[in-house]
């Protein structure tokens, strides 16, 4: 199989990595929200069985978590396998992603000075104002660096849904490997995820620098 | 106009008054028992050492922290009877009347100056073109002209201080309260702000400051609070408790600034 051929075949599983991708940032950026609020909640035992789920879920690899939510429904209950592997996929994904996600928001919203809140409060600004207006911006400015870090690997972990057979990028050369006794389709793969991990890298920068009026 | 006349009239209802209010944080007795009032155009300056509660008191008034008990009346209406708050709707509407000033500023620094003075009353309805007018005019009161649209972080402190106090006053509150508003300002940025504040003091402005600043403390203000260990123990006009302070506490205590 010639070198385009194999680039080709590869790049019809493009497709499908993106879908993963998009889906799961979807998904996870406003679940994660809800996530470390209900973590932060003053309620002892909301936030103690939050705390539990997320170190469940940050404890344990994603891709058993993967295999769990696809295939546990048919062990359980004997439910059908999904045809459709999206759905199990990026069900998986998002909630493994919106755990981290809530820590990495939870650090972002403790760590704006108390101060913020009690001149909001005085200022006449409602607890939904304030949170809106005058903490989240301050928010998103600083967990940016720590997001960029979660959504490039999240790029990576794509090719985590070869687990379940879902035919992204990684899967379809692993195929090719297989198939062709060659290592080349891996390097094709790693290639890829460069380049896709470089345009990442380049869109958060640049939300970085739209967020660098003030310090 | 209309201040100096209801000045004349004793009957108006202070604008704070505040009765035997009590405050602790777990088992520590942070103010106990503490009443004092401020009328219409006058200014309050309250001194004491550190941890004896001014900021307590101040943040009491401000709703920030929740008193165990006594009352707080502003114009007359309580706020907080005996230990109990107001409905939430009361207690907002009480929010309008005070603004305060933090020693941190606790200015929004993503927002720039104009709009950490515009958002406030616009939130509460005032129209755009107003809130700009008028903030415009604090600023220039404040001698911060061409800052609208500056950011926070591109201000010294002294700016910084300035902008909260217009920031303060865009909402026309009643009665300003002032924490330390200098105490986190280089020596030489704390004569700006002082400024501005003796300025609201000439215009007749009701605050109430708490400060360091003997100096300040004495030529700003109509009286003079004297806090130790949660309580008031001395109160009186600034030449009485400057220049003849009757409780050995408060003796002990000015010493400490006139070395
Ligand atoms: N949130 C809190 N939790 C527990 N204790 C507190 C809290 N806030 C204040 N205190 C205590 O209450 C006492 C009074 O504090 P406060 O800040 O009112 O003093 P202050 O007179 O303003 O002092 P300073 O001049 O240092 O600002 C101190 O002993 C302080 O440790
Ligand atoms: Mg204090």
């Amino acid at each position: 199989m010639s070198l385009m051929t194999m680039i080709a075949k590869m790049s019809e599983g493009l497709e499908k990595t993106c879908a993963i991708f998009f889906l799961t940032l979807l998904f996870a950026i406003p679940l994660g929200m809800i996530v470390a609020l209900l973590r932060m909640s003053k309620n002892k035992i909301i936030s103690g069985i939050v705390r539990f789920f997320i170190t469940v879920l940050r404890g344990t690899p994603l891709m058993l978590q993967l295999l769990a939510v696809t295939y546990g429904p048919h062990y359980l209950f004997g439910a059908d396998i999904s045809r459709n592997k999206l759905i199990p996929v990026v069900i998986a994904f998002s909630i493994n992603y919106a755990a981290y996600f809530a820590e990495i928001y939870r650090g972002g919203i403790e760590s704006i000075p108390k101060g913020q809140y009690e001149a909001a409060a005085v200022l006449g600004y409602s607890r939904l104002q304030t949170f809106m207006r005058i903490i989240l911006p301050q928010v998103v400015k600083r967990i940016l660096p720590s997001m960029t870090n979660e959504v490039i690997t999240l790029v990576k972990d794509t090719s985590i849904a070869f687990a379940v057979s879902y035919e992204e990028i990684f899967t379809i050369g692993k195929q090719i490997a297989n198939s062709q006794t060659s290592f080349m389709p891996f390097v094709v793969a790693g290639v890829f995820y460069y380049l896709f991990n470089f345009v990442v890298d380049r869109i958060m920068g640049l939300f970085e620098k739209r967020l660098n009026y003030y310090s | 106009m209309s201040k100096e006349t209801k000045l004349d009239q004793p009957a108006s209802a202070p604008i704070l008054e505040v009765r035997g209010l009590q405050k602790s944080f777990g088992s520590i007795e942070v103010l106990k028992d503490i009443s004092f009032s401020v009328t219409q155009g006058n200014v309050v300056t309250v001194i004491g050492p550190s941890g004896s509660g001014k900021s307590t008191l101040l943040r009491c008034a401000s709703f920030l922290e929740t008193a165990n008990g006594g009352d707080i009346l502003y114009d007359g209406e309580y706020a907080l009877k005996d230990g109990v708050y107001a409905e939430k709707k009361d207690l907002n509407r009480f929010r309008t009347r005070f603004g305060m000033v933090f020693q941190n500023f606790n200015l929004f620094p993503h927002y720039s100056v104009m709009k950490n003075i515009c958002e406030p009353p616009m939130l509460r309805g005032c129209g755009k073109e107003e809130a700009r007018e008028r903030a415009a005019q604090l600023l220039q009161k404040m001698g911060l002209e061409g800052k609208e649209d500056a950011y926070p972080c591109q201000l010294s402190g002294g700016q910084q201080q300035r902008v909260a106090i217009a920031r303060a006053l865009a909402l026309e509150p009643e009665i300003l309260y002032f924490d330390e508003p200098t105490s986190a300002l280089d020596p030489e940025l704390t004569g700006e702000v002082l400024k501005v504040i003796r300025q609201l003091a000439a215009d007749r402005m009701t605050m109430v400051v708490v400060t360091h600043e003997m100096a300040f403390a004495r030529a700003v203000s109509h009286r003079v609070v004297f806090m130790a260990d949660g309580c008031i123990v001395e109160e009186g006009s600034p030449e009485q408790v400057f220049e003849d302070p009757r409780q050995d506490r408060t003796k002990q205590f000015l010493s400490n600034y006139t070395k």
